[in-house]
């Protein structure tokens, strides 16, 4: 009876030791598989960061040169129509927009006279004006993509359309 | 099971983690940028803005733009700092139903002007009064749908973490939000824990941790001690008004100031030149934590009667050390409060007794605060993980604890120090390089050094020196019975293989007789950090001595090696050399042997050469005479 007893105690304990096992290899083998998994996709998405880096690599170069476009605009924008140093601070400022193409840089359209969009523009005034509310009113700096990504927005005034009110008063 | 998001929702801007490959990954969002801003607005066009985007149309939507809403989660709007709060926002909050914050927002944006006058009920009946954690919600539903979009699963879980000084009521609102917005939220961690848990301090037994995060808009000081398995808060302060942007209005001040007395010009009314002088100031901040003088350049920035003006200046780190001093010596004396003071208000513990300091917020970068901090504990902060992503990278962490890619025992270990096998002269030839991730394994190819050489020692040791002497030996061992043939010929194939318990295994075996020798070294891993340090260091110090002491060997066993081949080269082909060639090889060789073992590194290279071109010499001679036409 008793010899019984000790085999039914080892078969309880060795049973509870293979379940143990079990769950323990269940969470291995789940582990290792989502380990594999994780580094095939693991390698994908590097070939695609790969991809990425390389079109972005050049992001903060272009963002500062975006800076030396901006001055452009203002020079030309000081000198007269017909002031004879124009044409060729014109044709320095297209050779260096030209060069930045290249790169992935685009210029962000022209935002007059449209409603106001977040995902192109960044309005940092609100005036007074004969427009509907929300329409572009004053482009103040203009706005580039490189490769689709917005790097830096339009920066514009946006109208408070009170002018239009005040008339109809 | 999918992924749990690591969220680190701050007060200004938020980032995202998770855990892939055993490694934290920060998650870029929609925009292609790595921090989204915590701010949420509703357009005049009555769209829902989150993000940068919402950011961008604050200026002229300033009640209907959202942001710092951190601050009012889970308070009382009774509480001495909503109501500071509340004469600062643009937006408008009241008390809600259990005398928690609601905050005016319109529903389906601002009404368009009434022709009875301008705006007058511009927040007519669309209004809706929303409660903290659902604005908050709204942040985390945009940084839930861009981990989506980037990972390309769905994420259903996530942890997110709060400021150590949030009560329950404040991470219970968290915790409410993170469910609006769709999460089950499987855990609400500390910041400080998050960044400790990026630094990997968890493991380390019984020490104080002091974590300094001086973020965008918010100053946070946490003393931690890690015991087994916990972290314990012991202390916060801070300054919840206190932050880099605080720097940036200083530099935009002194800037706009300055040009003002130089041109007497006040450009700070001018919208478009603020607008570049602020960029300009950001980049001036952070180009000085790596140079000493920057220059902010911004043509055409205004015009007066005489034409255009320049904005040309320079800032040296010095001067903006001086702009911004009172306040980093304010958050120096907040660090000292927290540590020294007694218990509430501080950890009432010594600043010698700090073991580890953590830097976290993007204006940690500055040298000036890194330098005050180092000054105060007299230890090197940690650094590494970028400052403004650390949170994010420690809640993926957690997130990885819980869904077991991170086991504390099936945590992946990395070896401390590089292993070597000691080649010929003493050098010792990395064959693990330190921090590899085990298990590993890896094997090299040596030979003999000698003629008839018929055993070889393989001598393994650990550490960064690059002679083997200087390094600490683990272990040593003969395989012979090689047959004999000359110098490297034999082909002795060295395996080095650690397990992931850290037990390095090295097997040589000859290619030949395929006879083998192999040792076991229990624990390479096992050193103290004490002593990795100080093996580091050591390394560190001796690196020039170290690297001249190896490159004098390198040209001994050249020069070795090409006397070998010359007088190799003589014996089988010395009839078929011309005798002065001869001659002057065999001067060569004496001279480079006379000079090869002393301490004349440039003696040796240069004899070195010479033997080698008188070689190229003899070799090309003889060419040239086999292709001589036959007579």
């Amino acid at each position: 009876m008793s010899d019984n007893k000790d085999e039914d105690k080892e078969d309880k304990n060795s049973g509870g030791e293979l379940e143990k096992c079990r769950k323990e290899r269940e969470e291995y083998l789940d582990g290792w598989k989502r380990a594999k998994a994780d580094f095939a996709n693991y390698k994908k998405e590097e070939a695609l960061r790969l991809e990425n880096f390389l079109k972005f690599s050049n992001e903060l170069m272009v963002r500062d040169l975006v800076g030396v476009l901006d001055s452009f605009d203002l020079g030309l924008a000081v000198l007269g129509y017909d002031d004879p140093g124009r044409k060729g601070m014109c044709l320095i400022q297209n050779q260096l927009e030209d060069q930045l193409k290249k790169y992935g840089l685009e210029r962000i359209p022209s935002a007059l006279g449209k409603s106001f969009d977040p995902s192109l523009h960044e309005a940092v005034a609100e005036i007074d004006s004969e427009k509907s509310p929300g329409i572009v009113v004053e482009e103040i700096e203009k706005g580039y993509k490189l490769h689709g990504k917005v790097i830096r927005p339009v920066r514009v005034k946006i109208s408070k359309g009170q002018l239009t009110d005040n008339n109809k008063q | 099971m999918s992924k749990i998001l690591g969220i680190d929702l701050g007060t200004t801007n938020s980032a995202i983690a998770v855990m892939e490959g055993g490694e934290p990954r920060v998650l870029e969002n929609q925009e292609g940028n790595r921090t989204t801003p915590s701010i949420v607005a509703v357009s005049k066009s009555g769209e829902r803005l989150v993000g940068l985007l919402a950011k961008r149309q604050s200026v002229v939507n300033p009640k209907n733009t959202i942001f710092s809403v951190k601050r009012l989660v889970g308070r009382k709007f009774t509480d001495s700092e909503v109501q500071n709060d509340k004469n600062w926002l643009p937006y408008e909050i009241k008390a809600g139903e259990n005398g928690g914050v609601e905050i005016k927002m319109s529903a389906q944006g601002g009404s368009p002007p009434k022709e009875d006058g301008p705006r007058a009920h511009a927040s007519g009946g669309n209004d809706r009064w929303y409660k903290p954690e659902e604005i908050s919600a709204m942040v985390l539903q945009k940084l839930k749908a861009d981990a989506e979009a980037k990972l390309g699963e769905k994420i259903e879980e996530a942890v997110i973490t709060v400021p150590a000084y949030f009560d329950d009521a404040e991470r219970q609102a968290t915790k409410n939000a993170g469910e609006i917005a769709g999460f089950k939220v499987r855990r609400i961690i500390n910041e400080p824990t998050a960044a400790a848990l990026a630094y990997g301090l968890n493991r380390q037994k019984e020490e104080k941790i002091v974590v300094y995060d001086f973020g965008g808009g918010t100053f946070d000081i946490s003393i931690l001690e890690v015991g087994d398995d916990t972290v314990e808060v012991k202390a916060t302060g801070g300054d919840t008004h206190l932050g880099g942007d605080d720097f940036d209005k200083r530099i935009i001040e002194y800037l706009t100031q300055e040009y003002k007395r130089r041109e007497g010009i006040d450009i700070s009314k001018d919208s478009l030149a603020l607008q570049r002088l602020k960029e300009a100031a950001e980049r001036a901040k952070h180009e000085l934590s790596t140079t000493l003088e920057t220059e902010i350049n911004l043509p055409y920035i205004t015009s007066d009667s005489a034409g255009p003006k320049h904005f040309l200046m320079k800032l040296s780190r010095a001067k903006l050390d001086d702009l911004v001093k009172d306040m980093i010596d304010r958050s120096i004396d907040l660090l000292k409060e927290a540590v020294t003071a007694p218990p509430p208000k501080g950890a009432g513990i010594k600043l010698s007794d700090i073991d580890e300091i953590v830097l976290v917020g993007g204006q940690t970068r500055m040298p000036a605060i890194q330098e005050a901090v180092k000054k105060l504990f007299h230890k090197d902060p940690h650094q590494g993980i970028n400052p403004d992503e650390v949170v994010a990278v420690g809640a993926a962490i957690q997130a990885g604890i819980l869904q077991g890619d991170v086991k504390d025992v099936l945590l992946l270990d990395v070896t401390p120090l590089t292993l070597s096998i000691e080649t010929l002269g003493g050098v010792a030839t990395p064959m693990i390089p330190k921090n590899t991730t085990i298990p590993t394994a890896k094997t090299q190819i040596f030979s003999t050094a000698a003629d008839n050489q018929t055993s070889v020692e393989i001598h393994v040791g650990q550490g960064e020196r690059p002679m083997m002497a200087d390094n600490k030996t683990l272990a040593r061992f003969i395989l012979d019975g090689l047959p004999p043939a000359p110098r490297g010929i034999p082909q002795v194939e060295v395996t080095f293989d650690i397990d992931a318990n850290g037990i390095l295994n090295v097997k040589a075996e000859d290619k030949a007789t395929n006879k083998g020798q192999s040792v076991k070294i229990e624990a390479t891993t096992s050193l103290n950090k004490e002593e990795v340090e100080k093996l580091k260091k050591e390394a560190a110090e001796h690196a020039e001595e170290d690297q001249r002491k190896k490159g004098l060997i390198e040209t001994k066993n050249n020069a070795e090696s090409l006397i070998y081949t010359a007088e190799k080269s003589l014996k089988d082909m010395g009839d078929k050399i011309d005798a002065k060639v001869k001659e002057d090889i065999i001067e060569k060789i004496n001279r480079l042997k006379s000079v090869k073992d002393g301490d004349n590194l440039e003696d040796t290279r240069s004899a070195l050469n010479d033997l080698s071109a008188e070689l190229q010499k003899a070799g090309g001679a003889m060419y040239n005479k086999k292709e001589e036409p036959p007579h």
